[in-house]
């Protein structure tokens, strides 16, 4: 029986046990002997709903994203690509099942797109060695290794419908509806158990990790090539790949993902505008200039439209460009209309949303759930005290059933108070002006600060950022939370971008090289 | 007696000789359900809404001031009398799931945090424990398992809100659920992946439907029938080869996944509906709205990196699809049992295409932050819902089926998340709750008689779809809920 003083005892030991970030690992220091990382557990990983589209944009030129409009919604943790979360279901069976057949008849019916299907001239409805040409080929490239010749068999079979409907394309589109139905098409299965992965198995690993699509042709090289067994081979390709367009869309998207914008609650034109925004700092950061990371966070410029301008108060530039912060107190990404919409709660900002988004998201850190018998959905309301926000979550938190979590949470969320649901500054509460907002806030590891400028200068100066990012791009990278057998490569992998210039390409660039990323674990890792 | 004679399947007749393609129906492909003139089959629908009837503890927009026939219509209620319905459904007000307080967790009840508990007692009767599920299995599962018979779709799962919108929010899919079977190797039940796709729910229902084609047409379409049976048959094998190559979890994840396969396999073979009376193709309803992108998006194809995520789909389209789709699998004895969540669990569905204001559901129904006027607010997201609901009414309503209609042999309930009033959660007003707690219920299956409204007096909501149940012919509880609503049926 729950009793409130169970959800006290709940409360404050779930905080104070908990919620505290991870400690700093050592900084790099020169000379330091690099350990090799170890080879993590995986499984079968299915397509997300982004990587499915963007496996059929690549395999016939779709671009109506089928599968973002048909297929039952990811689970974001806040990834899209938790293998541990996806289920099978009746509807992402027979969506697939429409998807398939509806994209193969629109890239047959165009004779522009058919070749990416079909590569030769069929003599006739019963041409078998076009028919085998066609599901070696296109089997290659969406079963992302090549057929077995009695596999090759199978799928041709159908081309007896071909014969029997006087078309060849009729058998075509049975046997490719069937590659895009088959479960390695829509799972990526490692099936090597233990040891080395096939080297078609680490051109997935690649593709899906820096694309989040399919291999190209250049990678069926070199993976036939055997050119991707060895780490210079990946740290190649990977290269070559991270220069392609589908890479800086990858990782707009992990941001979106990690800082919590992918979905953004404003009209589609302010929403198109927060993440050209991002994205066009991820770009210059990441992509274009190789630069240390930490200027994600300081960048003393950002990159907006009119829109955005006259949300952030900042001069209208006219057509979209860059511009300098200068006049205002922002910095970084953290000041970024996007991220700042992120944690919203009833169209006003939620400073326990967003302390837990600094505390989970910046630190890395836990905080528990709140125990079923505490309230949690209600936000503080007006008692009979002060109207104003930072007094009714006072007042709320001398609840002591609240206060133990609140406490630890609160004083972030109200460090970004002046910067509204939308991004806006504001410097009192909405429609109250007798309520100031100091927009002062504090964390244990970080000390004070005031407003998301100042919050990201302390993240990037603590130390603290190196291993966090560490952590997402590692989480993101192998699909599923990261356990304690991952804690020795998080902790090396977070040492050498420390040691390396912290250039983020780079941080993917050790992952991919590490012969652990062609090899699965030893039995029962 | 012919009950126990499994009639030919039409792959027999496709696997046999060829000239039977094309030939009329034989009697011998026609279920004995669909000659038997006098007992219809009974159908079921439980429909859901992830929002509240109230936004300022005091007030609400849904419960009619009169009781018994001819009640008043509310402004939540106005579709009833738009959609011509009125007498064919009943209202319960004044309902209540029973909360924990400071103390043990009631039969059917819930512990005190609102949002984690409301799906279990509310849809299958079964107290909650501090999760977002069931802890049992739901009522259109129940009912699927006494009634669906011999038809293609043991039950139709649909949900017209396609996707979260903000996923920081309340994350978990469990909050896009509202149908959980009771899993077969025993523990916690599982829960139903809804279709999200009117396109997908069209092409599994009705796509083998030829009514209407030319001989060409239809034998080109046999082929390709044919030809999908195959292309399964193929998948399955190659899966099945799989599977042993893979580790234990994986197995056991892929199995499923052919399983699937099986089973879509199972229903493109069987026989599509006879096209004959009630029972016609509907349109397609071509691709569906784009995902995530508001009414003045034009941009969503070209948008690469960040797909529509506005916090619309059309769902005012979803639903209706959907309710379209329903009605004609009931017609044509697809299936017999739907259950249709409008919008999920705190909805982050934008009101603004339906309520010309840009705010969630699930906000609306905290209305009193700063919005002012929000019980009116708060009516037009209710009414969206009641509207949903009023449609498929009329629609089953003006579709013949027996010597009546499909509406007199249906029992649909609607149920929604919240109340309004102040609850147990302590010192906020109760803009949403588990207090006054509204349902709606329609059809005379089993001898219901809609048209009235009932105070519930605190009764369960479980009550209410106890009710529905009993009426298409499953008797006793939902549930840990103790009984139905004997109103219903005087």
């Amino acid at each position: 029986m729950r009793t409130a003083i169970a959800a006290l005892a709940v409360v404050f030991s779930g905080c104070t046990a908990d919620i505290v970030s991870p400690s700093t690992p050592p900084p790099g220091s020169s000379g330091r002997v690099r350990s090799e990382l170890t080879a993590w557990s995986s499984g079968a990983r299915r397509l997300s709903r982004l990587e499915y589209d963007n496996a059929l944009r690549d395999l016939v030129g779709e671009t109506t994203r089928p599968a973002w409009n048909m297929l039952p919604e990811d689970t974001y943790t806040p990834f899209d690509n938790d293998y541990t979360t996806q289920n099978p279901s009746a509807a992402l069976v027979d969506g697939a099942d429409s998807i398939a057949d509806a994209v193969i008849a629109s890239a047959l019916a165009d004779p522009s797109r058919r070749p990416l299907i079909v590569p030769c001239a069929a003599s006739g409805p019963d041409d078998s060695t076009c028919f085998r040409a066609f599901v070696a080929s296109f089997g290659l490239k969406v079963l992302r290794r090549p057929l077995a010749s009695d596999e090759i068999d199978r799928f041709a079979a159908l081309q007896s419908y071909s014969v029997e409907a006087g078309d060849f394309d009729f058998g075509v589109a049975l046997a490719a509806g069937a590659l895009l139905e088959h479960p390695e098409f829509l799972y990526r299965l490692e099936l090597a158990g233990s040891g080395p992965l096939s080297d078609y198995e680490i051109a997935s690993r690649l593709s899906f990790l820096i694309w989040g699509s399919i291999p190209d042709q250049a990678l069926f090289t070199d993976a036939a090539a055997g050119m991707l067994a060895t780490a210079d081979g990946r740290r190649a390709a990977a290269t070559r790949m991270l220069a392609d367009p589908r890479a800086l869309q990858r990782w707009s998207q992990f941001h979106a993902f990690w800082l919590g914008y992918f979905t953004l609650p404003h009209s589609q034109q302010l929403n198109d505008a927060m993440h050209a925004e991002s994205q066009a700092l991820v770009q210059d950061v990441v992509f274009s200039r190789g630069a240390d990371y930490r200027e994600m966070f300081t960048s003393p410029r950002t990159f907006i439209d009119n829109v955005l301008a006259d949300q952030y108060g900042l001069a209208e530039p006219g057509s979209a460009q860059w511009v300098s912060y200068d006049g205002t107190q922002r910095l970084g990404i953290l000041s970024h209309g996007s991220v700042l919409s992120a944690f919203a709660k009833f169209t006003d900002t939620s400073p326990t949303q967003r302390g837990i988004f600094i505390r989970t998201r910046l630190l890395c850190g836990v905080v528990p759930p709140p125990p079923s018998n505490v309230a949690t959905d209600a936000p503080p309301s007006a008692g009979t005290g002060s109207p104003c926000k930072v007094d009714r979550y006072a007042e709320h938190r001398s609840n002591p059933v609240c206060a133990g979590c609140h406490n630890q949470l609160d004083p972030l969320g109200f460090g970004l108070e002046r910067y509204d649901q939308a991004g806006q500054y504001r410097t009192t509460d909405d429609g109250l002006p007798q309520c100031t907002i100091t927009g002062d806030g504090e964390t244990p590891e970080l000390g004070a600060f005031n407003g998301p400028g100042e919050l990201g200068t302390k993240l990037a100066e603590s130390g603290r950022l190196e291993a966090c990012v560490t952590k997402q791009l590692y989480r993101f990278a192998i699909g599923r939370e990261d356990t304690g057998t991952d804690d020795a490569n998080l902790a090396e992998l977070t040492a050498r971008f420390n040691e390396d210039g912290r250039r983020f390409t780079d941080l993917l660039l050790e992952l991919v090289s590490s012969d652990a990323f062609a090899h699965a674990p030893s039995q029962g890792g | 007696m012919t009950m126990f004679r499994a009639p030919l399947s039409r792959r027999t007749l496709l696997r046999g000789a060829g000239v039977a393609i094309g030939l009329p129906m034989l009697e011998a492909m026609i279920p004995t359900r669909a000659r038997a003139q006098s007992a219809s089959p009974q159908r079921y629908v439980v429909m859901f809404g992830g929002h509240s009837l109230g936004c300022d503890g005091t007030t609400n927009a849904f419960a009619p001031n009169a009781v018994g026939p001819g009640y008043d219509l509310s402004p939540a209620l106005t579709p009833l009398g738009d959609l011509s319905v009125q007498n064919d459904v009943s209202v319960i007000s004044g309902l209540k799931v029973p909360w924990a307080g400071g103390g043990a967790v009631p039969a059917g009840g819930r512990p005190n945090d609102f949002h984690v508990n409301a799906s279990g007692p509310l849809l299958c009767g079964v107290r909650a424990s501090g999760a977002l599920t069931c802890n049992g299995p739901t009522s259109d599962q129940l009912v699927a398992a006494a009634i669906a018979g011999s038809t293609t779709f043991k039950s139709l799962v649909f949900r017209a809100q396609p996707v979260h919108y903000a996923p920081f929010d309340f994350p978990g899919v469990e909050a896009g659920f509202m149908s959980y079977q009771a899993n077969p190797a025993g523990g916690a039940p599982l829960g139903i992946q809804p279709v999200v796709s009117p396109q997908a729910a069209f092409n599994s229902l009705f796509s083998g439907i030829t009514t209407g084609l030319t001989p060409d047409q239809i034998a080109r379409k046999n082929l390709l029938l044919r030809g999908k049976v195959s292309v399964l048959d193929l998948v399955g094998g190659e899966t099945q080869r799989l599977v042993p190559k893979l580790g234990v979890a994986d197995q056991l994840r892929i199995s499923r996944h052919l399983d699937e396969i099986r089973e879509l396999e199972r229903r493109i073979s069987a026989m599509p509906p006879a096209v004959a009376g009630s029972c016609q193709k509907p349109t397609d309803p071509g691709m569906d709205p784009p995902v995530g992108a508001d009414d003045t998006d034009t941009n969503n194809d070209q948008r690469l990196e960040f797909p529509g995520t506005a916090g619309t789909s059309n769902e005012d389209l979803r639903a209706r699809v959907f309710c379209d789709l329903i009605t004609m699998a009931f017609a044509c004895d697809q299936s017999r049992v739907a259950s249709l969540m409008l919008t999920e669990f705190a909805s982050a569905m934008n009101v603004q295409p339906f309520a010309g204001f840009a705010a969630d559901v699930h906000f609306v129904s905290h209305g009193r932050d700063g919005l002012g006027g929000t019980v009116e607010l708060n009516g037009k997201v209710v009414s969206w819902h009641v509207k949903q609901f009023a449609y498929l009414v009329s629609r089953l309503k003006a579709t013949p089926d027996g010597a009546g209609t499909l509406l007199d042999n249906s029992a649909l309930v609607y149920v929604c998340e919240g109340g309004w009033g102040t609850d147990a959660t302590g010192g906020t007003p109760g803009s949403h709750s588990t207090e006054n707690m509204g349902a709606l219920i329609a059809g005379r299956a089993g001898g219901l008689k809609p048209g009235k409204h009932v105070a519930g007096a605190g009764r369960h909501p479980g009550q209410v779809i106890a009710s529905a149940m009993n009426a298409v012919g499953v008797p006793g509880n939902l549930g840990e809920v103790q009984g139905n609503i004997p109103e219903l049926f005087t």
